[in-house]
């Protein structure tokens, strides 16, 4: 079995663009992975393409991957598109590199696409409201914030978690947005800003919800094969796990956290070696505030019901212990569903190849991206290594 | 004496809501119709089906029988939230009648509640259930008066009240009170004097024939506060009589549920003989003789909990919001959702058989032991548990939900635990009041939202302190 590498990662920036297309975003974001490999790589060179993507306003369901990829120049490559809601993007790319391990492509692109800014607030809610369960939980007049507040307020029943931990993961994620070029929403918010916010849904402000964004973002996985005929310093796909679960949140065994981001978890750092102290940064998947604290328990960096007290302590900034979402996450730096998992990779591609700018983690070894569809009916966790930065992995291989 | 109608049970069901009389003189400088102080206003998710299931459910319990000992169910309103549709199996679904079960509707007239008592064999065991929420024009005096209820009663042969006697009269009365084709408001000409004389020669020609002496409670159609006093000479009874049992001057005009609520109340009191009058504009009349051998069982909800200023309750009627925008929502198809009836109607789980746990919807792998099993059908209708809470605030709401809120506000969405045997599910669903986690919350039949000209009635829950 072959390992995957990322060898170029690249997005269009995420905001609101109504001058741009699904179309014209992802060529964007195509021409920025490949632009980003090391030693080029060109259009003739892809075997297979993934691409994410929810179909958001309906435009193109049927097709909506060769949709981008004939539009791209890669006619003839055979593409496929992902669907697990939010998860789309983390999926393409765990496609990809099932790709590559099969032994049936060398070089693969996972890309994602979502325009959620050109249609009107109804549409969206209702676009955003498919990825629950429609027949009931949907049916009981929630939104996908209202599900992610039951969560939010079932973790401050059992944990007293309080409004202003979730507050401070907004805080923290702007601040470090505000230092990505391609964010969507590039600017500070306070406490107070957090706290006086309207309510989206109770206990949650509209600082505690992700944007919706328009954006596309790819990335690059070659095979052993090939690795060095693209960089000089791989980076390798240690870890990749993945899990699905009841798609209402009613349906699963806790509410306090997401069953299937455990499972994934657990899978990604078996199969890369490490555990969750060896990570040095992650994107996580912080639609809502409080997802990044579920997150922040269910990949093991605090016990559960500690989350708050974590992100509270600045373990999670920037120049914290475990930085998390120097991108400024799907809170900051937005959240088009289908680019959203292939966003974070580009975030741990740039960390990992130190061009992360006034992001930039120091040296860092493993990064980790942690993506959820729905309210937790599908995660994938996908743990990445600079190979150069620690010799034990290449004692195993 | 088989061929008397015994009424065995009594349920009636108002909305929470009220508003007082002095709510319309602020706004529209003085208030019309006479002899009605406050008037019970449903709230955006209730309709005539949804409070017809609350009153059938409460005059059950009463009885302390299931639906399923129901041979017969009659369903009288005036406002049906379809004009053409078999309405009534969807009361029995809610109610747990069954299929084996004769059903009828009576409808188009305000004296469909007591044909509708009528109606019903005496031999077998009959449920009668009349709801109505009658509208008119914002300006007019029929929409002041307009009011909101339902009242449900068990018959059957073991019944403690029996229809003693019973007598009706109708002729041709054109112009009185009448509701056009395809419209949702009730009109009329406004002829005084006609109208009032429509009234009591239909109801005192049909009096004729009954014995009423005696009666300490006459419960006399009322589509304001003075009318029905008009016809106590006709049923020789005095006011006081009519005033003991009258529901109108708290409630306003409940339409076809305006006898049966006033009836409910006075079996519901200790009253020995008893009068019920009806009359539908057109015209027509009933007049019924009830004797109370023994003490009529009862549940009802009289009593209102919120009082509305006026322009709330023109939010409340949809007067001055939009409805909701039709983006195609969360599309549930109608056979999807007909296959859900027993779950939205009855809260029908599965409990696995091989190790009893219970999987909601009971469907697919069991929530246990994982394994695709063949569900035994449990019926959960209980109280439950909060077990997380959310409020969905205006402006977040799903499409398909924006006309509620806009109507409504904000509502909390729950999940709710329901236990059985130590065995227990989780549900979503909407809260019809504020409720925090581990609460106490009863499931409510309520409108859940209109798709493809649909309407769809499924659970959702009250707070166990708001339920009355």
């Amino acid at each position: 079995m072959s390992e995957a590498y990322v060898v170029g990662a690249g997005q269009s920036d995420f905001g609101s663009f109504p001058d741009e297309s699904y179309r014209s975003l992802f060529t964007t974001a195509y021409g920025n992975a490949l632009d980003s490999v090391p030693s080029g790589l060109s259009t003739e060179e892809i075997d297979e393409a993934y691409i994410g993507t929810l179909g958001v306003g309906g435009r193109q369901l049927g097709l909506s991957g060769p949709a981008v990829t004939e539009h791209v120049g890669l006619d003839g490559v055979p593409c496929t598109r992902v669907e697990n809601a939010c998860a789309a993007g983390g999926y393409a790319v765990r496609q990809a590199v099932m790709a590559v391990r099969s032994g049936m492509a060398d070089v693969v692109l996972a890309g994602g696409f979502e325009v959620m800014t050109d249609v009107s607030g109804e549409s969206v809610r209702y676009w955003l409201g498919v990825s629950g369960e429609t027949e009931w939980e949907r049916l009981s007049g929630t939104t996908f914030a209202g599900v992610y507040a039951q969560m939010a307020r079932a973790h401050m029943e059992a944990y007293d978690t309080t409004a202003e931990q979730l507050s401070r993961v907004a805080v923290k994620n702007h601040d470090n947005g505000a230092k990505n070029p391609h964010a969507h929403l590039q600017f500070a918010c306070s406490l107070e800003d957090a706290r006086t916010a309207p309510t989206v849904a109770d206990p949650l402000t509209l600082y505690h919800c992700c944007p919706t964004t328009d954006g596309a973002a790819c990335a690059l996985v070659v095979s052993e094969d090939v690795v060095d005929e693209y960089t000089d310093d791989p980076i390798r796909i240690a870890g990749v796990g993945a899990a699905s679960d009841a798609v209402g949140l009613f349906q699963r065994e806790t509410y306090t956290g997401i069953p299937a981001s455990r499972r994934a978890a657990t899978r990604a750092y078996e199969t890369a070696g490490i555990g969750p102290d060896d990570v040095d940064f992650a994107e996580v998947h912080d639609c809502f505030a409080i997802a990044e604290l579920l997150a922040c328990e269910d990949l093991g960096f605090c016990e559960r019901g500690e989350s708050g007290p974590f992100v509270e302590s600045g373990a999670t900034a920037l120049d914290g212990e475990l930085p998390i979402n120097t991108s400024g996450g799907l809170k900051s730096k937005g959240h088009p569903i289908g680019a959203t998992g292939t966003g974070q990779v580009v975030e741990a591609f740039e960390q990992l190849s130190d061009r992360a700018g006034d992001r930039q983690v120091h040296e860092p070894r493993y990064g980790l991206t942690h993506n959820v569809g729905g309210s937790g009916g599908a995660a994938v966790v996908h743990v990445f290594e600079r190979e150069d930065r620690g010799d034990t992995t290449e004692v195993e291989r | 004496m088989t061929d008397t109608t015994r009424i065995r049970s009594v349920g009636a069901y108002t909305p929470a809501l009220r508003i007082e009389a002095e709510a319309f003189a602020d706004a529209w400088g003085q208030f019309e119709p006479p002899g009605i102080e406050s008037k019970a206003v449903p709230d955006a998710d209730e309709d005539a089906l949804t409070m017809a299931a609350e009153a059938g459910r409460r005059a059950l319990d009463a009885a302390e029988i299931d639906g399923n000992a129901i041979d017969w169910l009659g369903f009288a309103t005036t406002t049906p939230p379809l004009a053409e549709a078999e309405l009534t199996p969807r009361l029995a679904s809610m109610l747990g009648v069954s299929e084996r079960s004769r059903l009828r509707s009576f409808t188009a007239s305000t004296r469909a509640g007591t044909q509708a008592l009528l109606a019903a064999p005496a031999v077998e065991t009959a449920l009668v259930v009349a709801a109505d929420c009658p509208r008119g024009a914002p300006d007019e005096t029929r929409e002041h008066a307009a009011g909101a209820g339902g009242a449900a009663f068990v018959l059957g042969p073991d019944g403690s009240a029996p229809i003693t006697e019973h007598a009706e009269h109708a002729e041709p009365y054109p112009g009185t009170r009448f509701r056009p084709t395809g419209s949702e408001r009730i009109e009329g000409i406004d002829v005084g004097t006609y109208e009032r004389h429509a009234f009591t020669e239909t109801i005192s020609t049909a009096a004729a024939s009954v014995e009423t002496d005696g009666a300490t409670a006459a419960a006399v159609q009322a589509p304001d506060g003075k009318r029905p006093y008009r016809a106590a000479s006709a049923l020789g009874v005095p006011s006081d009589a009519i005033r003991a049992c009258a529901t109108v001057h708290e409630l306003g005009d409940t339409g076809a549920a305006s006898v049966p609520l006033s009836l409910a109340r006075a079996l519901a009191g200790d009253h020995e003989t008893v009068l019920a009058a009806s009359f539908g504009s057109g015209a027509g009349a009933d007049v019924l003789r009830i004797e109370v051998e023994d003490a009529v069982v009862s549940d009802c909800a009289f009593d209102g909990q919120r009082t509305l200023t006026y322009p709330a309750y023109l939010r409340r009627r949809g007067e001055i919001t939009s409805p909701g925008v039709d983006t195609g929502a969360a599309y549930v198809s109608v056979p999807s959702w007909h296959r859900s009836l027993p779950q939205r109607h009855r809260l029908v789980a599965g409990q696995c058989p091989d190790c009893g746990a219970l999987t909601f919807p009971p469907e697919g792998a069991c929530s246990g032991c994982g394994a695709l099993v063949s569900y035994e059908q449990i019926e959960l209708w209980t109280t439950g548990t909060v077990e997380t809470v959310t409020s969905i605030d205006r402006g977040g709401a799903p499409p398909e939900f924006a006309g509620q809120q806009a109507r409504s506000g904000a509502f909390g969405v729950a999940i709710v635990r329901l236990e059985r045997d130590g065995n227990t599910i989780s549900l979503p669903g909407q809260l019809t009041d504020e409720a925090a986690v581990g609460e106490t919350v009863v499931p409510v039949i309520r409108h859940v939202y209109t798709q493809e000209g649909v309407p769809r009635y499924g659970v959702k829950f009250v707070p166990r302190s708001a339920h009355r």
